[in-house]
């Protein structure tokens, strides 16, 4: 085996085949660039989920005197201080609840007032006794709140249920949408990439039909009349993968910590994760090519 | 050295065989002609020695080895042993006389030293001494043949297979090219060279296997290229 020799056909193969080895390059990289997207919105998801479950817990409004939702006709006074103690007892008896906690409109003011601070006007406008009471219930498996709400809204002396997590869904949902619409184009590009790898392939084959006529003529093994031409498909993966490599690195400086810092400050993307998803996309986007261009060589270099 | 036992080939779409129950055998170090028109089935006869297509039925040896039974991984070993020369030459037009005949051993992996060596005494024996760094454009058309036939023998082969080489250069300079096949012969490699240059046949006295529609109609030795009635 002459290193020198394949590798001066394979830079002829690239040189003559310019145009397409940069087509390839692209599509490759851009392929590769959403598929990590995809990889990286799918981890910042289930970072983000496993942060906010910690924190997510179902939010259980107690009537006001005179409150006017419906459901508190019953209790036109608000709720007693036994009706409470009676209610915290019946949610803290349902299976899926871990632990239920009271916050009077003393501690609801205290987190309006650190939640609004931005809005100073309603914060100055609002006082304690606007606030409703509330029994704020964790849930031991986060997933399970459905029956927790259900339970909630049938009891004596309860305004309004409000599970943070229906609000969180929403977001993630949004999130995983963005995630399949990345992967979707990717797989439609890595499609692209497989059609234009073959083209490149039986352009560089044609254009050294005389050669590689010799060479199997001569008695050269399959091997050294395939290498040169699957290392081209090689090279080009590998600069394809190199430039969504950065691409990626771009989205995580830029779109990922700039979002993720408005939602959920610890539950960043670390950079181990971004180089396990570079690896990851540029290890596909290389076989991708050496299978691609493997392929149509057994269909256009038969022996 | 070549022995085909009973051999037919028939390719896809057509109905009649290239070959048609072929027997024949050719010892080491002969010198055979093949003879036929157009359509007899010469080519195939030499594309099934190099295994470039395989027989529907009947046995073909090649060098010793049952090409039925040689798997496609050693194939291009058995063409290492058999030199090919053609009517168009088959040169790289982007490399100079000495280039063409080392492209042979670099694509077989052979070291630099070994091609340093050999490829000028090659160029030597086909009689293109002074002419190893000429383009092919700038040579005629019997000494593309010659850089053809050097780069077939470079490898020393057991077996050199000739498809008309003669096609395309003048009757004066056929003579030369037929001159260095006669020389490589003389080194002990069998050559089968298919023709239809009834003169160069003639002049040779050498064995004549005549085919016609795929079938021997004559194994002469010494012969010539009409019917000798």
């Amino acid at each position: 085996m002459r290193a020198n020799f394949i590798l001066s056909e394979v830079w002829i193969g690239l040189r003559r085949n310019l145009t397409m080895t940069i087509a390839v390059i692209v599509t490759v990289a851009v392929a590769m660039a959403l598929l990590g997207v995809g990889l990286m919105i799918n981890a910042q998801v289930g970072l983000m989920k496993t942060f906010w479950s910690d924190k997510v817990e179902v939010s259980v409004y107690l009537c006001k005197k005179d409150s006017p939702f419906p459901t508190c006709k019953a209790t036109p006074k608000g709720v007693s201080a036994a009706e409470r103690g009676q209610l915290q007892q019946q949610l803290g008896a349902l299976p899926q609840v871990a632990q239920v906690l009271f916050e009077d409109q003393a501690m609801a003011f205290e987190n309006f007032k650190k939640t609004q601070s931005a809005n100073s006007i309603l914060a100055q406008v609002v006082e304690a006794k606007d606030l409703p009471e509330s029994l704020r219930v964790k849930l031991k498996d986060p997933e399970q709140y459905q029956a927790v709400i259900d339970a909630a809204k049938g009891m004596k002396g309860v305004s309004t249920v409000i599970d943070q997590r229906a609000q969180l869904e929403n977001f993630f949902g949004m999130l995983e949408k963005l995630r399949y619409a990345a992967l979707a184009v990717a797989l439609i590009l890595v499609l692209a990439a497989i059609l234009l790898i073959g083209n490149t392939v039986r352009l560089s084959a044609f254009n050294r039909r005389r050669e590689t006529g010799i060479m199997r003529l001569v008695g050269a093994s399959n091997l050294y009349i395939q290498l040169p031409f699957v290392m081209e498909g090689m090279i080009a993966g590998l600069i394809g993968g190199v430039v969504a490599a950065i691409m990626l690195i771009v989205a995580k400086v830029f779109l990922f910590e700039g979002t993720t810092s408005a939602f959920a400050v610890n539950s960043q993307l670390g950079w181990d994760s971004v180089a396990e998803v570079i690896t990851l996309t540029m290890v596909i986007g290389v076989v991708i090519c050496v299978l691609a261009s493997f392929v149509t060589l057994r269909r256009y270099l038969r022996v | 050295m070549i022995h085909f036992d009973n051999v037919t080939k028939v390719y896809a779409n057509q109905n009649r065989p290239a070959l048609d129950h072929v027997s024949v055998d050719v010892d080491k170090g002969e010198f055979v002609f093949l003879v036929g028109p157009s359509g007899s089935g010469k080519s195939t006869f030499l594309r099934l020695i190099l295994k470039e297509e395989k027989p529907n039925s009947g046995a073909i040896h090649v060098a010793g080895k049952d090409l039925a039974r040689l798997s496609n991984f050693k194939v291009p070993h058995l063409r290492r042993r058999i030199g090919c020369v053609f009517q168009d030459f088959r040169l790289l037009p982007n490399k100079n006389v000495y280039e063409n005949v080392a492209f042979a051993l670099e694509v077989i992996g052979k070291p630099r030293r070994f091609i340093r060596k050999v490829v000028p005494e090659v160029i030597e024996l086909v009689g293109l001494e002074g002419k190893a760094h000429r383009m092919p454009d700038e040579l005629s058309g019997g000494e593309q043949q010659r850089v053809a036939m050097a780069r077939a023998f470079v490898n020393r082969p057991m077996i050199l297979l000739a498809d008309e080489p003669t096609g395309n250069i003048d009757p004066a300079t056929s003579i030369g090219i037929m001159k260095v096949l006669d020389r490589i012969n003389r080194t002990g490699t069998t050559v089968v060279m298919a023709t239809h240059d009834a003169a160069i046949v003639d002049s040779m006295r050498k064995r004549v296997v005549e085919l016609e529609d795929g079938k021997i109609v004559r194994d002469q030795s010494r012969g010539v290229y009409g019917q000798a009635y």
